[in-house]
């Protein structure tokens, strides 16, 4: 468990300035808040390359994969029908369907995979405890960085006043 | 900031108006949302129930009397049913359009108006996929269509276009829907956060699943976003492919020809542009959205409209030429019996609905227009809806030999199924416009600061 140290700041370059400051200086937790998408905040952060990708492709093979072979076992082994006299085997006529099917398995492996990888739904967070961040969603730009004791706190929140915070709020660690 | 909107001709129209940021943008999209209820809404949404009561009774006839209850005999084994699903399911094209294509092609005009034209999108879809089923015969049987093991030891037979069909249509839905969602998180979080009532910040907060607008969940967000995006773009080309193929792979003059999959395509997308152009222009304006949707982006979508319009009518001149070309005196009998038969009235419907009328876009004047506008997509709707009923009702009913022919009539129950889906699909869009913001709060405000930085960069140089 630790406190929460919020601060709100004026303009993206601070926010991206302070959050880059504060990993310098080893503090790991650090997480930015925006409306929108900021430009340089996944980097400001240091996060790494998103795993959604990689996903959607294997959602989309496995798909389509698993699609061509049920076409084929029902339609070609397992009870054959002539129609048409095309052959049981048809590729060309499981084209369809196995391309639909790639598409529809790789959106649920990216839309599912990334609520797994955000952790989402998360009905509490620790920041929600601050009023004030509420803005964050519509116009205000928020840093948060954890702390793991009381001196630690007071440190981070003289620190987060000096990169520019308009204003600090800590959240302390649950009783 | 963005300038505002000069005489100059040369100049572009803006595509935000005024001068913004994002607390005021926030306000002109979420007010809709948190305003009183007014009464123009209550009137509309009473008369959209009234409509999908109609709706109600129909299907229930339908499934009580069978499709004996519709107008369709033999040839005419398709008729409403058919061109409903089709026309629906191309209106919903245009959302996909917006919200896909534009994306990866990164046009800056589809931020303010792809939360609509999705939104549309779904509901249209909803639409479209009932009829498949009401026209099953033995509805309660659609879980035939699944591939599951069964007493019966039969599959379902995959060499067919309906069931290409069936999956087509529902994986559309799904990404379509799950699309949408993805792109509304970030706006349901900003929705619980701006709310004052409790019961809002509850029921907006559920929805929000807890987004806080991290840097992590921005980082994974806008992948997955551009992802089921790149995913949604070969849904708009293949799904109305795989709807031309239940026409294109049968033998019926007017109806086997492989210039379908790209002329139903360029339909889709005509008849869903002028479709957002209907909703938009009176929603724009009652809900006080003008500075977000801009005459810019009605001009723009009067573009599509034009060229998509041009695509079309180069469809039906390739019909025609083909039908010719073929020296096959039952396709030649085809294109003069659409030109000249008992149903000429609606194959010169759809040729002054949906070729003549759009040519009054080459002039910009009128692409501002938004009266002008809203009367020619309006046409474009009703063209569209006959073009189907050519294809469906037209080539069936007199076919190869003429003692199968016969006349086709429809009954109260095929107007109930389309009047009542319309009414359905505007009360729908009803609660949508009550509930949710019509455009995405958070796109918009991203779009303004990259305009304004634009900007300022133009102006510093």
């Amino acid at each position: 468990m630790s406190d929460w140290i919020l601060g709100e700041f004026a303009s993206e370059e601070k926010l991206l300035e302070a959050a880059r400051e504060l990993r310098a200086k080893g503090h790991a937790q650090v997480e930015t808040y925006s409306p929108f998408p900021l430009r340089g905040a996944s980097e400001a952060v240091g996060l790494r390359r998103s795993k959604i990708p990689a996903l959607a492709l294997f959602g989309g093979l496995s798909g389509a994969t698993a699609a061509y072979l049920i076409q084929w076992f029902t339609n070609a082994v397992n009870w054959p029908i002539n129609v048409g006299g095309r052959p049981p085997h048809s590729a060309p006529v499981f084209i369809p369907i196995t391309f639909e099917t790639g598409v529809l398995i790789s959106a649920f492996f990216i839309f599912f995979g990334l609520w797994i990888i955000l952790r989402l739904p998360q009905p509490y967070h620790p920041v929600f405890e601050v009023e004030a961040f509420r803005s964050a969603s519509t116009d205000a730009l928020w840093l948060s960085v954890e702390s793991t004791n009381p001196s630690e706190t007071e440190q981070l929140t003289n620190r987060l006043r000096g990169l520019g915070a308009r204003q600090v709020s800590v959240v302390p660690e649950e009783p | 900031m963005q300038p505002a909107a000069s005489a100059d001709p040369l100049d572009p129209l803006p595509l935000i108006a005024g001068r913004q940021d994002s607390d005021s943008l926030t306000r002109i999209i979420f007010t809709p949302v948190w305003e009183k209820t007014r009464r123009g809404w209550w009137f509309l949404f009473l008369l959209g129930l009234a409509g999908t009561g109609l709706l109600t009774a129909a299907i229930t006839v339908t499934f009580k009397e069978g499709i004996g209850s519709w107008g369709n005999n033999m040839p005419v084994a398709w008729a409403f049913g058919i061109t409903d699903f089709v026309w629906w399911i191309g209106i919903g094209h245009a959302g996909t359009l917006i919200s896909a294509i534009l994306l990866l092609f990164q046009q800056k005009w589809r931020n303010s108006i792809n939360r609509f034209a999705e939104t549309m999108t779904l509901f249209a879809v909803m639409c479209a996929g009932m009829f498949p089923v009401l026209h099953l015969g033995r509805p309660w049987f659609a879980y035939w269509l699944v591939p599951y093991p069964n007493r019966m030891t039969i599959w379902p037979q995959f060499k067919s276009a309906l069931p290409w069909d069936v999956v087509a249509v529902s994986t559309y839905f799904t990404v379509s829907l799950l699309f949408w969602y993805v792109g509304l998180v970030p706006d349901f979080a900003s929705l619980r956060d701006a709310s004052y009532s409790r019961l809002k910040r509850i029921v907006y907060g559920i929805f929000a699943l807890g987004w806080r607008g991290s840097s992590r969940q921005w980082h994974h967000h806008k992948i997955a976003y551009l992802l089921l995006g790149g995913l949604a773009t070969p849904l708009v080309v293949s799904v109305h492919t795989i709807v031309s193929f239940d026409f294109a792979i049968s033998q019926l003059p007017g109806w086997h020809t492989t210039l379908f999959p790209p002329y139903f395509v360029a339909g889709a997308i005509f008849s869903g542009f002028a479709m957002v152009l209907t909703l938009i222009i009176p929603a724009r304006r009652i809900l006080g959205l003008e500075e977000i949707i801009t005459l810019k982006h009605i001009d723009n979508m009067n573009k599509v409209v034009l060229a998509t319009s041009m695509m079309v009518g180069y469809g039906y001149l390739m019909e025609t030429f083909i039908g010719w070309y073929s020296a096959d005196k039952y396709e030649l009998f085809s294109v003069a019996n659409r030109m000249f038969g008992p149903f000429a009235y609606m194959f010169w419907l759809l040729i002054l609905c949906n070729v003549l009328a759009p040519q009054v876009f080459w002039s910009r004047k009128i692409r501002t227009n938004v009266v002008a506008t809203w009367i020619v997509s309006i046409l474009v709707n009703v063209g569209m809806w006959s073009e189907r009923f050519v294809i469906v009702v037209v080539s069936l009913h007199r076919d190869f030999l003429p003692s199968s022919w016969a006349m086709y009539k429809p009954t109260w129950v095929d107007f109930g199924l389309l009047f009542g889906t319309i009414s359905f699909f505007g009360t729908l869009f009803l609660l949508f416009l009550r509930f949710l913001p019509a455009i995405s709060a958070t796109e918009t405000k991203e779009l303004y600061k990259e305009l304004s930085e634009e900007h300022a960069e133009a102006t510093a140089a």
